[in-house]
């Protein structure tokens, strides 16, 4: 019987926090900052914040009117608006849950790294001694131990996709049950339990990034990395791939298309005033990126110069043991100078020592950058494990990793389980807790494949392909069916109701016309990378040589490829061809009715 | 026919004694320098204690040596190395040197580098504590530094952590599922409750049908006498 009341958020304040955690994510933190310092620094500034005006907020205001205009899940409103249309909702669904599948295990992963943290030696900080302990094991001491933690410890990766088998790993397998259980605790009342929660999953990371911002600026040497951030070179806006990215940036950082924010929006009574909450979260997502960049390149110029001056001293430490020179003749700051001088003064003896001479510089370190789980996990462990009490802050980072992972998480499932609350047959025979709880299993069972050793190459299969290319052609076809199939004028009069006045001309320019422009040129943009690129290659991780190798994808990661953007991407053709035909058998059916009726 | 020998007198024997002491010393710089079981050592003493690093000085040596001969003591189990065994040269700026270690039976005659590297690496964290270095500091050149064994757990830590996490989680979960029951459970008894009672109760009758929708408190929403307001504040 309560089933027929929608449930809906206590406070208008629970809804702009569920949108808030859910589209402020790891990409704020992992992709934000590597796009700033691909393409010149501050000047990418630009470029982000017109695509945040041009796409950004008209299509976050769309899909929250959407929502709370049909009050149903994605496969509903999609269906009311036209019954042509129900397959968009079906694809949202299924990215969706290819997402849900593998963004849990970048959880499971924080799980591991937080636990991990309660040691009184970080386990990443020094590589394990071999069995006779005359040194390091191989593979951390070629490569590094954040990285020897990560890929070995972590992971337990394969040296190639093709290398199956080797179990699942328990510890990881552990932390995907613990994550998936505290999803399902989140969700577990739909939204009056997911209500209560995003007031913490929103507002702490915000806490622990401040913290780390105070921590980050006073490190030795974090203003390098500040400066070089900030440091625009405009240079780079004449590449049209700096634009590129900045609009695919903010499309896939406020998360369009996937139905959650339909679905949050679903529960809103129905004169919310969406659009102050719209230009609000789209504001304050942005806003964190660059708020979580600056930190990251304090982090950075950190890292950069402690780098640096360990190879100053390694310089130096070479020099004075080849010269037999007492320890004060050179210090780290004129290393370099007596290079130069030993170099012209004794030059047989320095022959000797030029190849292990290495060449120090603060902008090559600066310049090597690195986006997504490298960063999160290898990168920021290596600056953390050099910091005084690296416990404390480690801890603190992994948790506000989890928390931003959560709160998407929340978004994720959330998409998946309201359009199936919709449908009656289901939510008649099981209640609304058992139907999440079949849902977090089975993402769980599926997502436990990315525990095995060569489980991260799927995960990068997932990461690359599974929700990119469909995401925008969801969009597009959302946009064009609501201008052009439901009716501009139609959906100007809906918002007119529940807001009281209709929407301002730039959003509906934008609707109109702007944005499926913008959509319809990434789409087609991707198409030719994705022809002209050649077979997909992926980074395969090296245990003797210490670094990762390119490797081409081998004949059945390219079909699966294939699958995964083909599964979503033909609901909207099947589905409306489906409906095509079930509606000339219903008005053939009619018919019939009909001429019978007047035969008698 | 009785040859007649020579015996040799004090001033002979004095003068005899006297070269070798003074020789000694050449030899063993000669023993030390020219030797292939001599080791190289290498001491950082600013690297590794900053503004408290003493002075390499005599007195400094003097415990090196005494320490080797401790180490080559405790590899032996023979009580009779003593500091003379211990030949130091090749004094550096670096702080750095070699030495070699001599029989303690016959001063002329050297360690071989193997045993000699075996008792280092045996007593190598005695040597560094001594000296208040580590193994980055005081370095042997050639032998390979003895790291410390990694501290082994019983339970590793990490998994208690995990543990008490997932245990607090369940504990929610169950009571979250059991309040939701038991909201469901006094639900059907009020239904029950109603059908039950019948006419005599007084309930109100709307068009034949019991007003069921008394025992939720939410009511049905009605958007026509909604009382939102019309534009939510943020």
């Amino acid at each position: 019987m309560s089933k027929d009341v929608r449930p809906s958020w206590d406070n208008p304040m629970q809804f702009v926090l569920a949108c808030v955690s859910y589209a402020v994510g790891l990409g704020n933190v992992w992709r934000f900052p590597y796009l700033c310092q691909m393409h010149g620094g501050g000047g990418f500034l630009i470029p982000y914040l017109l695509m945040l005006l041009l796409e950004g907020i008209p299509l976050f205001c769309m899909e929250l009117a959407i929502g709370q205009k049909m009050r149903l899940g994605s496969i509903g409103a999609w269906s009311s608006i036209s019954p042509y249309l129900s397959g968009l909702g079906v694809a949202s669904v299924i990215t969706s849950l290819y997402l849900c599948l593998y963004y849990n295990v970048i959880n499971a992963w924080s799980f591991w790294y937080l636990f991990h943290s309660f040691q009184s030696v970080l386990l990443w900080a020094e590589c394990p001694v071999n069995s006779n302990r005359t040194g390091f094991v191989e593979e951390c001491a070629v490569a590094s131990p954040t990285q020897f933690f990560f890929y070995r410890e972590t992971l337990n990766i394969s040296s190639s996709m093709e290398e199956t088998g080797g179990g699942l790993h328990m510890g990881q397998a552990l932390c995907l049950v613990l994550a998936w259980v505290i999803v399902y605790l989140f969700i577990v009342r739909g939204v009056k339990s997911t209500g209560v929660v995003v007031y913490f999953t929103a507002t702490f990371p915000y806490v622990v990034l401040i913290i780390y911002l105070i921590r980050g600026v006073t490190l030795h040497g974090a203003w390098n990395g500040v400066k070089y951030m900030f440091t625009p070179k405009l240079e780079q806006l004449a590449n049209p791939q700096t634009w590129i990215n900045a609009a695919t940036q903010i499309f896939f950082s406020l998360g369009l298309g996937f139905g959650s924010l339909i679905a949050f929006s679903s529960y809103n009574h129905h004169h919310n005033d969406f659009e102050k909450q719209a230009i609000a979260v789209s504001l304050i997502n942005s806003g964190t990126s660059i708020f979580a960049s600056v930190v990251t390149f304090a982090i950075y110029g950190f890292k950069a110069t402690f780098n640096y001056e360990s190879c100053l001293e390694r310089n130096r430490l070479l020099l004075l043991n080849t010269f037999d020179l007492s320890e004060e003749t050179i210090s780290v700051e004129n290393v370099t100078a007596w290079i130069s001088q030993l170099n012209s003064t004794h030059p047989d003896t320095f022959s000797t020592i030029t190849d292990k001479i290495q060449d120090c510089s603060l902008e090559a370190e600066l310049d090597t950058a690195v986006e997504g789980t490298g960063l999160a996990f290898i990168v920021y462990s290596e600056a953390i494990k050099n910091m005084p009490v690296p416990q404390l802050w480690s801890v603190l980072y992994f948790l506000m990793l989890l928390l931003l992972g959560m709160g998407s998480m929340l978004g994720n499932v959330t998409a998946i389980i309201t359009p199936l609350a919709d449908i009656k047959v289901l939510s008649r025979t099981l209640s609304n807790e058992t139907i999440n709880g079949l849902v977090c299993l089975l993402c769980l069972l599926l997502g436990l494949g990315f525990t095995s050793p060569s489980g991260n190459y799927w995960f990068t299969i997932f990461n690359e392909y599974a929700a990119t290319l469909s995401l925008l052609f969801i969009v597009f076809i959302e946009v064009i069916s609501v201008c052009y199939v439901y009716g501009l004028k139609r959906f100007e009069k809906d918002i007119e109701d529940m807001l009281g006045h209709r929407p301002h001309w730039y959003l509906k320019l934008m609707w109109a016309l702007v944005s499926p422009l913008l959509l319809l040129c990434l789409f087609i943009f991707y198409i030719i990378n994705y022809i002209q690129g050649g077979a997909p290659t992926y980074q395969a991780w090296d245990k003797h040589m210490g670094k990762s190798v390119v490797k081409e994808y081998p004949i059945y990661g390219q079909v699966f490829i294939a699958l995964l953007l083909v599964s979503s991407l033909s609901c909207v053709p099947i589905a409306a061809l489906y409906a095509f035909c079930r509606r000339k058998t219903r008005s053939a059916v009619r018919e019939e009715h009909s001429n019978t009726n007047t035969a008698e | 026919m009785r040859v007649k020998v020579q015996m040799p007198s004090g001033e002979m024997i004095t003068g005899f004694l006297l070269t070798i002491i003074l020789l000694s010393p050449v030899v063993a710089q000669d023993l030390c320098k020219e030797s292939k079981d001599g080791f190289k050592v290498r001491i950082s003493l600013k690297t590794a204690l900053g503004n408290d690093a003493y002075e390499w000085n005599e007195s400094e040596k003097f415990l090196f040596r005494s320490t080797l001969a401790y180490a080559m003591r405790k590899k032996t189990g023979e009580d009779t190395y003593n500091i003379e065994n211990i030949l130091v040269c090749n004094d550096t700026k670096r702080v750095s040197f070699i030495f070699v270690v001599t029989l303690p039976a016959d001063p002329t005659q050297l360690i071989p580098k193997e045993e000699v590297e075996r008792a280092v690496r045996q007593s190598k964290h005695r040597i560094n504590n001594a000296f208040l270095l580590s193994d980055m500091t005081l370095e042997f050149v050639g032998v390979p530094p003895t790291l410390a064994v990694p501290i082994q757990y019983n339970t590793p830590p990490w998994l208690i952590v995990f543990g008490v996490v997932i245990g607090i989680v369940a504990v929610g979960i169950v009571a979250l599922l059991m309040s939701t029951v038991s909201k469901r459970r006094r639900a059907k008894a009020k239904d029950a409750g109603f059908d039950q009672d019948g006419d005599d109760e007084g309930i109100v009758k709307e068009n034949g049908t019991a007003l069921s929708g008394l025992n939720k408190k939410d009511g049905v929403y009605n958007q026509a006498f909604s009382n939102d307001e019309r534009f939510t504040k943020l």
